[in-house]
């Protein structure tokens, strides 16, 4: 017997047939797994190709990038080639409309603000992101209307703006104060005055969040800008204005008309559902002109609303009622047995709302809610027919001027550039987020 | 409590009413339900009183009238494009249904070339050709993404105001031409005798439902199947040219010929419905595209699994068994696009084409200053066609809410 122990060894697996991995595998399994899909693939290349070498062509290659007027741009490409020295000469009116040249500081820091203030929803040690993120849809509006608008401040609107202030103050030290310490600022102060019982603890917060109060009144109060009427705002700026302020009211109006919807109480309900349709089943441009024309007549006289109010009002109230349809979906969504259980818990309907029920809600519907943005950012559009010089207004002006008499193609170019990366963006973030957030429902 | 108080002498013949306490009123949801109700009531009626007494004022002060009587008197403008009769001296009325009817022509063209476009992109996005796939991926991503206002402005200013004049009209096969002033077709012209066509043509149609109904009662009893969707379709092509040739082709066909500056006869549409069809049409499809991909997407892969392990073919099992559920997911966020797709076509009055928000709500209420009846009968408009189709979509989605088991 030969001493060796007869063992199976396997004959080694062939390779795979060269034909199906790496490219030409892949090729063969995405793009040419049949003879139609052959066809299919090579009229789609052709498409592409048509396409994209035409924007290439007209948008790089025969551009003109120097010139002084549009007659310079024609005599050297005719219509073949872009004219972008048009577009950047604009670039400022259409980012900022007409707002004064020595002003704009202040719109940039107006938006510096609001970076900063949303900075700490992504930092990774911070807690009381929700209260942050509120502050920011309820209050940041308050500070930032007296950067962009200016003039004499009167009581109210100091005690507003300084509201406004304070909550930015609020946002860092409590950011940084979790950062550092893991606690809120409230409570870190009360640690440093060592609070002996939770009741003092929270009394000496209360009073610190007091004192940074009267601090930013200080602080606003000695602020004082020069006015910019509302009709010298324009551009993206405007755009972001109003669909930013339509954004921050149709959210917790929203809410509260889903509620509505919802409610046991007959007359409520039938409020709410009437509001709903209504402003759901009509287009966007009617309300407009119906808020345009009509708002100065619902008004006691010598009240003047100007135009721009007029068209934030007519949006926010659209915006709410899409945004009431859409928590609505999310309300019908949760189980029954989370609404028992709640009350088996002794909570009350705003306690179980606000603690139970819409945390779970906003979850589901976050993807409606950003594509709800997505929309009103893109209706923001709407209010240049009623002459508001919103950005697609602004680029339709650089046509009229006298130098660039005639250029409409190469600024609504641009401004769609604008649009497309805002909106696309968002709609980026909602799906990573949704993916996030999905993550402890997947099974 | 009460017991206590009461005086000993009275029998409790009926419940003695307790003292109210504020605590007991506080707590007592009905008390509650109540009391938020009449606040609420008294607000909103408040507001309203508030809003139409300053509104009488107003109007007043500035001699305006809220009455209706203004519909008849003659509204004295020009409309460019009307899909119904109008002459300049016409009533207010007119103008009204002129309006209308040019908003629901733009709707129901929008709509079915939307329907298409978003079908052939939505099973584009589902192809496993990666390269059909991915540019069906970013088609959307890119119409979605930008402002249908913008676009509506883009085709018009861009593509169909820059035509060449109507001596160089692009022609189309012979049969349609484009140029600056709009698109022309040839329009048909009905003889003696066409009638006798459109008879065969709704006999074809009945004759089609029958035959429909009768082979699903032999599929049900025999389990026999008969192509009733092909035999059907045969006959309502078949029956009316049959008739057409039979009675002498009564139909002439009135072309649009180049004279001087201009086309004559035939039909034709301006640029500015040219470009709100297609911004319209390509816009609304990329939200149909995404709609029909999920709905085919929300069938699970275990049907089409089992009905390949029943050795049903590919496209049977997708005309019986993937569709008919797909459908259910597919047809309310459909209709719901088809809505926005008749409210979005309100912005046909940036480039000029007069629908009812151009010529009533515009026009008609900068001329005749009665601006509360007519934003009224424009939402009104609008109201009933939303309303009436979500009515019968509400019935459709209870029909196949009953078939679930």
């Amino acid at each position: 017997m030969s001493d060796a122990p007869l063992v199976f060894t396997p004959r080694p697996a062939d390779p795979p047939p060269p034909s199906t991995i790496g490219v030409v595998g892949w090729m063969r399994a995405n793009l040419f797994s049949s003879v139609p899909n052959a066809i299919l693939t090579f009229l789609g290349a052709y498409i592409f190709y048509v396409v994209v070498y035409a924007i290439i062509d007209w948008a790089l290659i025969k551009a003109v990038w120097e010139a002084e007027n549009r007659r310079q741009c024609l005599d050297m490409v005719g219509r073949s080639g872009a004219c972008w020295p048009g577009v950047a000469a604009w670039i400022p009116n259409l980012i900022y409309g007409l707002y004064p040249k020595d002003q704009v500081w202040r719109i940039n820091t107006g938006f510096l603000i609001l970076i900063a203030w949303a900075v700490p929803l992504w930092l990774p040690r911070v807690k009381s992101k929700v209260a942050i993120g509120l502050s920011l849809v309820l209050l940041y509006p308050l500070l930032v209307s007296y950067f962009f608008h200016g003039g004499a401040q009167t009581l109210v609107w100091t005690a507003l703006i300084a509201l406004g202030g304070a909550a930015f103050l609020w946002v860092w030290l409590t950011t940084l104060a979790e950062m550092r310490f893991g606690l809120g600022f409230g409570a870190l102060v009360a640690r440093l005055a060592g609070a002996a019982d939770d009741e003092r603890a929270r009394r000496i917060g209360w009073g610190a969040l007091a004192a940074l109060y009267v601090l930013a009144l200080l602080i606003v109060s000695q602020l004082s800008f020069v006015e910019v009427q509302t009709r010298l705002w324009g551009g993206l700026f405007l755009t972001l204005v109003i669909s930013g302020i339509g954004i921050a009211f149709s959210l917790p109006a929203g809410v509260l008309l889903a509620l509505g919807r919802r409610s046991q109480m007959p007359l409520i309900r039938v409020f709410c559902v009437t509001f709903i349709e209504l402003f759901r089943s009509v287009p966007l441009i009617t309300i407009l002109f119906m808020f345009n024309t009509m708002l100065p007549l619902f008004l006691p006289q010598g009240v003047e609303v100007n135009r721009l109010l007029r068209a934030i009002v007519a949006v926010c109230l659209f915006a709410s009622a899409y945004m009431a349809e859409i928590v609505r979906g999310g309300l019908q969504a949760i189980p029954k047995g989370q609404y028992e259980a709640a009350a088996a818990m002794g909570l009350g309907f705003w306690q179980s709302t606000s603690l139970i029920i819409l945390p779970q809600a906003l979850r589901i519907m976050i993807p409606s809610i950003v594509g709800n943005f997505i929309g009103l950012f893109k209706d923001t559009t709407l209010v240049s027919i009623i002459g508001l010089f919103d950005l697609l207004s602004m680029s339709r002006a650089v046509g009229e001027d006298t130098r660039w008499l005639g250029l409409f193609i190469e600024p609504f170019f641009f401004i769609t550039l604008i649009y497309f990366v805002f909106c696309f963006l968002m709609s980026q973030y909602s799906l990573n987020l949704e993916r996030r957030l999905g993550e402890g429902q997947r099974r | 409590m009460s017991q206590i108080t009461a005086p000993p002498t009275t029998v409790l013949r009926r419940p003695v009413t307790a003292p109210m306490r504020l605590g007991a009123f506080v707590n007592d949801a009905t008390v509650r339900s109540v009391f938020y109700q009449a606040v609420t009531f008294v607000c909103v009626v408040g507001l309203i009183w508030y809003l139409v007494s300053n509104t009488i004022t107003n109007m007043a002060q500035r001699g305006m009238s809220a009455g209706f009587d203004f519909l008849d008197v003659s509204a004295g403008f020009n409309i460019a494009f009307t899909l119904i009769p109008y002459r300049e001296g016409d009533s207010y009325l007119r103008v009204f249904q002129v309006g209308i009817a040019n908003t629901l022509l733009v709707a129901v063209i929008g709509v079915i070339f939307a329907s298409i476009l978003g079908l052939v992109v939505g099973l584009a996005r589902l192809s496993t050709n990666w390269l059909i796939r991915t540019l069906a991926r970013w088609y959307i991503e890119i119409l979605r993404n930008t402002p249908l206002l913008l676009q509506i402005i883009a085709w018009y200013f861009g593509v169909f105001n820059l035509l060449p004049l109507p001596r160089a009209s692009i022609d189309l096969g012979g049969i349609m031409y484009l140029n600056n002033r709009g698109a022309y077709f040839p329009s048909p012209v009905p003889e003696d005798g066409f009638g006798l066509v459109l008879l065969a043509l709704l006999a074809a149609v009945v004759g089609a439902v029958l035959l429909h109904i009768w082979a699903r009662r032999r599929l049900r009893d025999t389990g026999r199947a008969f192509p009733s969707g092909l035999a059907g379709a045969a006959l309502i092509i078949l029956l009316p040219l049959l008739v057409f040739q039979a009675s002498g082709a009564p139909l002439a066909w009135d072309w649009p010929v180049l004279r001087g500056f201009n086309f004559r006869g035939g039909f034709s549409v301006p640029p500015a419905f040219c470009a709100l069809i297609v911004a319209l049409s390509i816009y609304t499809s990329c939200f149909i595209a995404e709609i029909v991909r999920a709905g085919i997407q929300s069938v699970g892969h275990g049907q089409t699994e089992a009905a390949r392990a029943l050795g049903v073919k590919p496209s049977r099992t997708m005309r019986f068994i993937i569709l008919p559920q797909a459908m259910r997911v597919i047809i309310p966020p459909l209709i719901s696009q088809y809505l926005n797709l008749t409210k979005n076509s309100s912005l046909a009055i940036a480039i000029g084409f007069p629908d009812l928000v151009s010529v009533w709500m515009n026009t008609s209420l900068n001329q005749s200053g009665r601006a509360i009846p007519i934003v009224a009968m424009t939402m009104g408009f609008y109201c009933a066609v939303s309303l009436g189709v979500s009515f019968v979509l509400n019935l459709y989605n209870r029909r196949i809410l009953l078939r679930e088991r």
